[in-house]
């Protein structure tokens, strides 16, 4: 496999189309709705929307998030009047930015699930837990709380740095990637397990941690840092500045995984594993060690992801990562099952529609309306937008 | 701690109709995954789908004075319509499901009923349909069960029968006990018959090796599907049951009920008839009697109660795991059967 199959000019222009014709459709669309009477009561849904937050258990929701947002002052006749026009800080633009950011630390999760697909073959049920751990190992390490392990007694506290606490979140969670390929899969690939076993395996593994998780740091939510995000209003939307590092970090992250995968050896190798393991063995590729790197990295990624992710959306909880899941492997069925730079253009896609979506629908749909969008395009294009056209029957 | 209430807990467990709505579920599932080998992970979804067609279409009757379409309606005939939406939403769902995977791989077909099911529930419990599905608190018991009750031929009152006592009309009673038993009576022996006829065999060639049934001119396509509409169907009558015991709640029927209804199916033994059953006595009686042990025999300090339920449920997904590696064809199975494999 070379570099030009992986970038597919042709895929890539088609990518460009449908995200473009997207976007013009959402664009006519929130045109179309604030001409409507009733977009009164749509504008405070948006703004609630906006801030990042996941419609979910906020009990530690924070004041700082758009409350300098006019539409967030509850009584709907001030807002009444036209809506772009309004405001400096336009919906349309302010969900695009969210999607984009949404989707680039949801690309450096999905990233992993597609290597791990496409090497392994295997539907990795688990990689949601890789999420929440690096999230929540890093509040593990720099929280001033009191915090404990399952079983043991004693309370302890770290207090780490926040930066010193991810990074060995990361090693960490890294670790756990390799051990998880040593002492499960690998053995599960010796004895022959077919794949649908394996992926049935990762399902029970996935219940086993996710609880785990919960009866580790309980129910509640935590967050990893207490500082206030300063936010900027940059034309027509605004951004904080947690959310501008966490972006640069993902694009840094995914630059550096897709330089490793075009261009040392061995990426091209772990390439040509997922191209065709056997014929990679008989030409003299490791593939098991192959395998064992890609899980590493697909677990460091993921648990990166999960960090920035926390840090986005000011919080983060046991089921963090098994709530975006089902995001990742639309993300990666969108971009074609086992394309690494597939996984990336379906995460941003994903990212876009979930948080454009809430420009007309209500934000506690959006997660809905990402999946609404995986089951329509796998209807009329099962391969993903990046997929090569094959029997996938 | 009192071993003999443990045992008395244990045994109420073995035949409440908790029990005998997974049962039904799994049974269900049974017809998706034993028989047809198709991967649905989103049972979870036809079970709230059901539950939500049979409680919002009383509840309309209920609040139109019993009326429907003009017509007064007897008790009998306001459950007969409720279950018949709950069939046909069901039905609904599984066509909508089915008609963009089941041509392709089968992890396909477990991505997006995972993420169909997921929808479901997000759906429910969003405000804007909070006048129908009553959003993330759902719909109460009292505004559906109350046809179902009235036409207990139990008194109204506790009924005592050995050492088990349970109400005899309401919620959780003899009565739902018995009429849950009676329906997963009903689809083990329809089971039974299905996997004995014509159709089931095609089914069951489709399991094994479906380009060896296509190229015997069956539509494997069309028999996928009916297979993916009756277990569904059977899933969904499974949510109602459920429901009768419960209340609908769409957080109830996430994800790690799926992955329950999967545990039982496999650890009773998928593409048998009594696998489903053995299997929802098993996964409930051995759940409750860890819980109870682990609370009485685990020192508080070591083990917090608000702990025992994740505690509990790792223990859940480790069985998964070990019965999925070790035993696939669970207590009941036939190993030669089932081969879970690459589809």
């Amino acid at each position: 496999m070379t570099v030009r199959t992986a970038l597919d000019t042709r895929a890539l222009v088609r990518a460009g189309v449908i995200l473009v014709v997207t976007a013009l459709a959402f664009t006519l669309y929130s045109a179309w709705s604030a001409a409507q009477p009733d977009a009164a009561d749509r504008t405070f849904t948006v703004a609630e929307a906006s801030t990042g937050f996941v419609p979910m258990t906020d009990d530690g929701a924070p004041a700082d998030d758009a409350v300098d947002d006019p539409a967030l002052i509850d009584d709907g006749d001030e807002i009444a009047a036209p809506v772009a026009s309004s405001r400096a800080t336009n919906q349309l633009a302010q969900s695009i930015v969210n999607g984009l950011a949404f989707g680039l630390l949801l690309a450096l999760a999905s990233v992993g699930l597609s290597l791990i697909y496409g090497t392994t073959g295997l539907s990795n049920f688990a990689h949601g837990e890789q999420v929440s751990l690096g999230a929540l190992l890093t509040y593990f390490f720099a929280t001033q709380e009191m915090v404990s392990l399952p079983l043991l007694p004693w309370e302890f506290n770290f207090g780490f740095p926040l930066v010193l606490s991810a990074i060995l979140a990361v090693i960490l969670a890294a670790g756990f990637g390799w051990l998880q390929d040593r002492f499960l899969w690998k053995p599960l690939r010796k004895r022959r397990v077919g794949i649908t076993q394996q992926m049935i395996v990762s399902i029970g593994l996935a219940l086993a941690l996710v609880n785990l998780l919960q009866w580790w740091i309980g129910g509640r939510k935590v967050r990893l840092s207490i500082a206030i995000d300063k936010r900027h209003q940059v034309g027509p939307f605004q951004i904080g500045n947690q959310t501008l590092i966490s972006m640069a970090i993902a694009i840094a992250c995914i630059l550096a995984v897709s330089a490793f995968l075009l261009y040392t050896r061995l990426g091209r190798a772990t390439r040509a594993v997922s191209d065709n393991p056997s014929l990679a063995a008989a030409s003299g590729i490791k593939v098991d060690g192959i395998v064992r790197l890609v899980w590493v990295l697909a677990a460091a990624l993921a648990a990166v992801g999960g960090i920035l992710l926390a840090l986005y959306e000011q919080g983060s909880s046991f089921d963090a990562g098994s709530r975006m899941l089902l995001l990742m492997f639309a993300a990666v069925t969108l971009g074609g099952l086992g394309q690494p730079f597939g996984a990336l253009v379906g995460s941003i896609v994903i990212g876009l529609v979930s948080e454009v979506s809430t420009v007309w629908l209500p934000p506690d749909l959006k997660y809905a309306s990402a999946l609404g969008i995986l089951i329509l395009v796998l209807l009329f294009r099962p391969q993903g937008i990046l997929g090569r056209a094959e029997r996938v029957g | 701690m009192d071993f003999s209430d443990l045992l008395i807990d244990a045994g109420r467990e073995m035949f409440a109709p908790t029990t005998a709505a997974f049962a039904l579920a799994a049974i269900g599932l049974n017809f998706h995954f034993g028989m047809t080998g198709l991967l649905n992970m989103g049972h979870a979804g036809f079970m709230l789908l059901g539950m939500y067609g049979y409680a919002i279409t009383i509840r309309e009757i209920d609040a139109n004075d019993g009326m429907f379409l003009g017509i007064e309606m007897a008790a009998g005939a306001q459950i007969a319509l409720g279950v018949l939406v709950a069939i046909l939403v069901a039905i609904a769902f599984g066509l909508l499901l089915g008609w963009p995977t089941l041509k392709l791989r089968g992890d396909y077909l477990a991505i997006v009923t995972i993420a169909a099911a997921e929808m479901v529930r997000f759906v429910g419990r969003s405000q804007s349909l909070k006048s129908l599905t009553g959003a993330s608190t759902g719909i109460r018991g009292k505004d559906y069960k109350r046809p179902f009750e009235s036409l207990s031929p139990f008194p109204d009152r506790q009924i005592e029968l050995g050492p088990f006592t349970l109400h005899g009309s309401q919620s959780t009673s003899w009565w739902l006990v018995l009429v849950a038993w009676s329906a997963v009576f009903l689809a083990a022996l329809l089971f039974w018959r299905l996997a004995r006829s014509p159709w089931g065999r095609v089914l069951k060639g489709i399991r094994e090796d479906e380009d060896a049934v296509r190229s015997l001119g069956k539509n494997v396509y069309a028999y996928k599907m009916q297979a993916l509409v009756l277990g569904g169907v059977i899933g969904a009558l499974g949510g109602v049951l459920w429901s009768f015991g419960n209340s609908v709640a769409p957080d109830s029927m996430g994800r790690p009920t799926t992955f329950w209804i999967w545990t039982l199916l496999l650890l009773g033994g998928a593409a048998t008839v009594f696998g489903p059953i053995l299997g929802s006595i098993l996964f409930w009686t051995s759940l409750l009697v860890v819980r109870a042990l682990a609370n009485g025999l685990i020192p508080d300090t070591v083990l917090h109660p608000t702990e025992l339920e994740p505690f509990s449920l790792v223990l859940v997904g480790v069985t998964l795991m070990l019965l999925v590696i070790f035993r696939p064809q669970g207590i009941l199975g036939d190993r030669r059967e089932l081969a879970i494999n690459d589809r």
